[in-house]
């Protein structure tokens, strides 16, 4: 019948696209990076932010806490009174506001406390032995570390009880004491030799420690107060804050007066005005420093301002003496300008601008001094610290310092993450092989790489305070937490900078079927990927960048 | 995170395709094919799509595809649609992928009329706003004042309201969608799909050579003629029931104009009245949907 | 002959839905010009009494009614679609699209003048403008014929693979009545067997149809269209043969009535072949060696076919109701190229005899015959008074 050769039809088709390999159009491709978020560059614990904050988000308490802790074993502390750099750094600022990532840290941190969530015993014990002196934030932080790499670890505090400033200093209106003894006995149960009232107060003493010990940490903190030129102490009158603070938090009476000048424009400062404002007292602040440039929190000013504290900023105390059954301190303006580190500044007080104060007290709080001289025999000091390298060791090999004795930056959670350091540092000494290595400085994603059309819109869900009236009654905490669902709506605000979160934008937006969906992550198909870069485009996290290609 | 998006690659639009790199198009083609599935067969007229479906022997797309004449795609379909009930297929889809020329100018005579037939077909047009495949002249699609290949000084006359004409036939589904909305893309494919009589979805498609924007911008620029109004997502049901499917306007007129270089010699007054218009179309649209 | 059959008094175009009817088509798009609409009216009098499961569609014009037909054909449908003149013309792109398709669809013309200027009237021009568009053309003279060629049309374009249009003049045909022996459905169903192509749109192959291809196999499919058209008068013999075995009347791609021997021969097509029959029996009985080469199967040209039946005559004449613009009447065209370098071919005259719709009676083509039988032939076709 039809004689044509049975070949198949020119017209109909055969095969599929597929055969056409389009990946020679491209001239750059998508790389997945793990670039860390700015919140995590900020932290000073170098905390994966993003990641927990995600498992918030998720709904896996658990896996956030445990992301966390890895870390910082203090998340209801630092949740509580962090200066959360980490909220200044959030590329969600450049949007709306930063995440509330303090007050989701302290969501963790008491709901861990709650669920009573213990850390877990170390895969292996070592037969090696760390001395930590001082159970304040950096010496605790250091045998956590420790711990959890296998180290054993003893650890000498001077006081009663562990703690150090955590304890003694700030108040339990910012941080219940429930709070702090839940937190280090987590890390006790972890299995560590104990030596309370334990002072180790010399450089023999160091020594003869270090010879027991594969490494001595040494956090003993930063106890001198700085005193107040042209101020008589021994006054009944005058109280030194660290006292004042020490003796209030252990719930001794106070006897000075009923109007009180606090001199200092630190946090310190802050604790010893608003405590004295739960004691009854009227409370003025006079600072050297101008408003914009008080070195405590934004946040601690509004709120003893809220407290009906006066703030007298940009003067000083020249001189004070007694007046009848009060005193009275001459003041003065100053002109103050800010050195280059830390804690140098000078001051030019303003001529004719001279005024008074009235007061029954004077509470100096001008910062506090690490007592160096004791080992000076043994370790270097560099200026007010002891002088340490990269890894936290001083200049007698084996010995470590952190923390306040050992630094300038006299954060908490900037402790917390000097003794995770110093702890890794220490276990590169001991043994290379097993320790963590140094983190590398890797650059940060910046806030143009994310697509917030992706994320949720509304504003920062504020944890609130309690209102000021009721919180002058007590020592009770002033900052309430997060309930869960406002603490799952924020997390949701988070941009998991630098984060994969498996959303699958991008191999979903890919026009080319280039992108192959991994059990858990991408890959980028060589033979197909035309280097659109929409995937790049599409990403709400930032967690792909385009790199040029090499064409041969 | 909001929503993550939820269609899932059942595997029916392969790699290989020769689409630009970055092309839109692509992307809700295979939005489409994905949630459409496997019974189905694809009417296509010359266009974009007709390019990347594929050229002898090669197809880039796993159900049978018939390309057609440029006017003809909603009268092919009627044809495939009618022989596969005659052949006990009576829920085989019928979909016709056409672009806005095919739409809106030469092929706006057989939709009419397959139109009020309410013959059975899923007529999805991919809305480049041009006759991009022959290289950008305008096409009635073509919005007021773009610079198009026909157009150096920029189009006179407005963008043809398909939606409105569509509406007037009545017919059970019509719908707009974004490139920047895949979520709703698929939803609105998918209830289309369940729905017997004649369906139109258009799908607004900036094209990147056309529109004179970068590789990777084309989402973003969907997502700003969303976001500004200019090109809202609604459905019209029976030709009566509006329904907004997005709901508010967060960005200026002027920064999605902003985007694109056919509208670089914009005039103040131009984008001025380029606003009026939007406004006043965004306000009866929103009249429409809650009488 | 086996048949059951009945007879009907039908018009032409009736006669064409009566076929319509017997084969029962898949789907039937149609669109209603003059003088077509009989055949659609009629064929959907027949759906709307549920005599025919045909899927009837009504578009808005002839272009989207053969659009539907090709894609409907495409996805294995046996489709039929009528019309003439204008509606033929809007067509045409897709005439070649069907074609080029390999779509076997039946399509019945009613040869009309086409405009410029309007009219309605019996010319041949709109279907034989359409010559070069690759699909089969067969013209018939009279309601039975018009509806057996329907029928068989549908054999000879699945077997080929190529569309197939069906002629008949404008009011000469489509609007006489004559008596038709409408055969019985059980005939017609076994006469045809079951549409199925090797190649559709079919969700279980998967294949797509209709994207560009590169030279070669645009080419190469040119050259499989012409081996196929090379098989169609085989087809349209056969096909005619076997419908004579079973109604008594056959066809071919050819008549020859009276010619075998004659000096004279006319040559024309559709309904100028009846009065064309009746002047060569005058002619004969006048003592004159004439005859009639009926030309039915006027695309493929039956080329080989023509040279054997015209070899021994002295002197064609050629009746063409249609003309071509700046080239004269296209049968005597296409006769002349099909004979050209016969050894002893005979002398040719291009008549243009009934352009426009003129009435063109016996008296008028015995005339002609006698005028032109022995006169030297001129090039041109020649406007007939």
């Amino acid at each position: 019948m039809n004689s044509i050769e049975k070949q198949p039809s020119p017209l109909w088709t055969n095969a599929t696209s597929e055969a056409r390999l389009t990946g020679t159009w491209r001239s750059a491709m998508p790389h997945y990076q793990n670039l860390p978020s700015p919140c995590r560059g900020a932290c000073p614990v170098g905390g994966r932010i993003a990641e927990w904050v995600r498992h918030i988000e998720l709904g896996d308490y658990k896996a956030a806490w445990t992301t966390l802790v890895d870390n910082n074993p203090f998340p209801a502390i630092a949740g509580r009174i962090c200066h959360h750099p980490c909220e200044t750094a959030c590329n969600r600022n450049a949007l709306d506001e930063t995440v509330g990532i303090c007050s989701l840290e302290r969501f963790v941190g008491d709901l861990a406390l709650k669920e009573g969530w213990a850390y877990p015993k170390p895969k292996q014990e070592r037969k090696e032995t760390i001395a930590v002196v001082g159970g304040g934030p950096a010496g605790l932080s250091a045998c956590y570390q420790l711990r959890r790499l296998g180290y054993q670890v003893s650890l000498y505090e001077s006081q009663e009880q562990l703690g150090g400033l955590l304890r003694y200093g700030i108040p339990a209106y910012r941080l219940e004491k429930k709070i702090l003894d839940g937190e280090i006995q987590r890390i006790l149960d972890m299995g560590v030799d104990l030596h309370l009232n334990a002072e180790v107060g010399s450089a023999q003493a160091l020594k003869e420690l270090h010879a027991k010990h594969d490494a001595v940490y040494l956090a003993t903190g930063a106890s001198r107060s700085k005193n107040l030129p042209g101020l008589d102490y021994a006054q009944s009158w005058v109280m030194d804050s660290a006292e004042f603070l020490a003796d209030t938090n252990a719930g001794k009476a106070c006897d000075l007066g009923r109007d009180l000048v606090v001199i200092g424009g630190g946090s310190a400062a802050m604790d010893v005005a608003r405590t004295a404002r739960r004691l009854g007292r009227n409370v003025t602040v006079l600072a050297l420093e101008p408003d914009d440039l008080l070195p405590a929190h934004e946040v601690e000013v509004i709120e003893a301002k809220e407290e009906a504290i006066t703030f007298v900023t940009g003067a000083m105390m020249q001189s004070a003496e007694t007046n009848g059954d009060g005193i009275v301190l001459k003041c003065i303006k100053v002109d103050f300008k800010p050195g280059e580190k830390r804690g140098q500044f000078t001051i030019d007080p303003i001529a004719g601008s001279e005024f008074e104060l009235s007061a029954h007290g004077i509470i100096p709080s001008i910062g506090q001094d690490a007592d160096l001289k004791r080992w000076q025999d043994l370790l270097d000091a560099a200026g007010p610290v002891v002088s340490t390298d990269g890894d936290w060791q001083t200049s007698t090999p084996g010995i470590f310092a952190g923390g306040d004795v050992a630094s300038m930056d006299r954060f908490v959670t900037q402790a917390i993450g000097m003794g995770k350091e110093a702890a890794w540092g220490i276990a590169r000494q001991v043994d290379a092989a097993t320790a963590p290595a140094r983190p590398e400085a890797e650059p940060l994603i910046p806030y143009e790489v994310i697509n917030t059309s992706y994320h949720a819109k509304h504003r920062r869900l504020q944890a609130a305070n309690r209102d000021v009236e009721a919180r002058l009654q007590t020592f009770d905490e002033v900052q309430l937490p997060l309930a869960l669902e406002e603490a799952v709506a924020e997390a949701k605000r988070c941009f998991s900078c630098g984060t994969c979160i498996y959303c699958d934008n991008c191999y979903l937006y890919c026009p080319d079927m280039a992108i192959t969906k991994l059990e858990r992550g991408y890959e980028v198909k060589n033979d197909y990927c035309k280097g659109c870069g929409l995937c790049v485009a599409e990403c709400p996290t930032g967690s792909i960048h385009m790199e040029k290609e090499q064409k041969a | 995170m909001l929503d993550t998006i939820t269609y899932e690659d059942q595997g029916q639009f392969f790699s290989g395709h020769v689409a630009c790199a970055g092309c839109v198009e692509a992307v809700s083609l295979r939005v489409i094919l994905n949630t459409v599935g496997e019974d189905a067969v694809a009417v296509v007229p010359p266009s974009c799509t007709a390019v990347i479906c594929g050229g002898y022997p090669f197809s880039a797309v796993k159900i049978p595809v018939y390309h057609t004449t440029l006017e003809s795609g909603a009268a092919s379909a009627t044809g495939v649609k009618r022989a596969l009930v005659k052949k006990g297929k009576p829920d085989t889809t019928v979909l016709v992928l056409a672009g806005d020329g095919g739409t809106y100018d030469i092929g706006l005579q057989a939709l009419s009329s397959a139109a009020e037939r309410n013959e059975d077909i899923l007529y999805i047009c991919f809305d480049n706003e041009g006759y991009m495949n022959t290289g950008g002249q305008k096409s009635s699609s073509t919005p007021v004042n773009a610079v198009t290949g026909s157009t150096p000084a920029g189009k006179n006359t407005r963008k043809k309201n398909m939606l409105e004409i569509l509406a007037a036939h009545r017919i059970p589904y019509v719908a707009t969608a974004s490139p920047s909305d895949l979520n709703d893309m698929a939803a609105k494919v998918k209830k289309a799909q369940g729905i017997k009589g004649t369906k139109v979805i258009i799908i607004l498609i900036p094209c990147l050579p056309g529109w004179g924007v970068a590789d990777n911008s084309a989402v973003a620029v969907a997502r700003m003629a969303v976001d500004s109004g200019v090109f809202p997502l609604f459905e019209i049901e029976g030709g009566r029931k509006y329904t907004l499917t997005h709901k508010e306007r967060t960005l200026p007129v002027k920064d999605y104009l902003g985007t694109q270089k056919r509208y670089r010699n914009l005039t103040e007054a131009q984008i001025k009245s380029i606003e009026a218009d939007v406004d006043d179309d965004w306000l009866r649209l929103n009249e429409k949907a809650r009488g | 002959m086996n048949a059951i059959s009945n007879k009907m008094l039908l018009s032409g175009n009736h006669a064409v839905s009566w076929a319509v009817k017997l084969v029962q088509p898949d789907v039937a798009p149609v669109y209603p010009i003059t003088p077509q609409t009989p055949i659609l009216e009629k064929i959907t009098e027949f759906e709307g009494r549920g005599e025919i499961s045909t899927e009837l569609v009504t578009p808005e014009s002839e272009h989207s009614a053969m659009a539907a037909c090709i894609s409907a054909s495409l996805t294995g449908a046996r489709v039929f679609t009528a019309t003439s003149s204008q509606g033929l013309l809007l067509m045409h792109e897709l005439l070649h699209y069907a074609s080029g398709a390999r779509a076997p669809i039946v399509m019945f013309n009613v040869n009309r003048t086409p405009a410029s200027p309007w009219g309605f009237w019996p010319d041949q021009l709109d279907s034989l403008s359409q010559r070069d568009t690759g699909w089969v053309q067969l013209y018939s003279e009279s309601p039975q014929e018009s509806l057996d060629s329907v029928i068989q049309a549908y054999r000879i374009a699945e077997t080929v693979s190529l569309p197939t249009m069906i002629s008949h003049d404008a009011f000469y045909v489509s609007h006489s009545l004559e008596v038709v022996d409408v055969p019985g459905e059980k005939m017609v169903r076994d006469f045809l067997p079951d549409y199925e192509p090797e190649n559709m749109l079919d969700v279980a192959s998967g294949k797509s149809f209709g994207a560009p291809i590169d030279q070669k196999t645009w080419n190469r499919s040119r050259r499989e269209m012409a081996a196929s058209f090379a098989e169609v008068e085989a087809q349209v013999n056969a096909a005619g043969a076997d419908w004579g075995k079973l109604t008594g009347r056959s066809y071919g791609a050819l008549e020859e009535y009276r010619s075998q021997d004659a000096d004279v021969v006319i040559v024309t097509m559709g309904s100028m072949c009846g009065t064309a029959r009746v002047a060569v029996d005058a002619l004969r009985d006048q003592g004159l060696s004439v005859g009639l080469l009926k030309v039915r199967q006027f695309r493929p040209f039956p080329t080989e076919s023509v040279c054997k039946a015209l070899g021994h005559a002295k002197s064609v004449v050629v009746l063409d109701r249609n003309y071509s613009p700046g080239m004269g009447g296209i049968l005597h065209q296409e006769l002349k190229a099909a004979l050209y370098g016969a050894a002893q071919g005979p002398k040719v005259h291009g008549l243009l005899a009934g352009v426009g719709g003129m009435n063109v009676p016996p008296e008028k083509i015995m005339s002609l015959v006698g005028q032109y039988k022995d006169a030297e032939p001129s090039v041109e076709s020649q406007w007939v008074e």
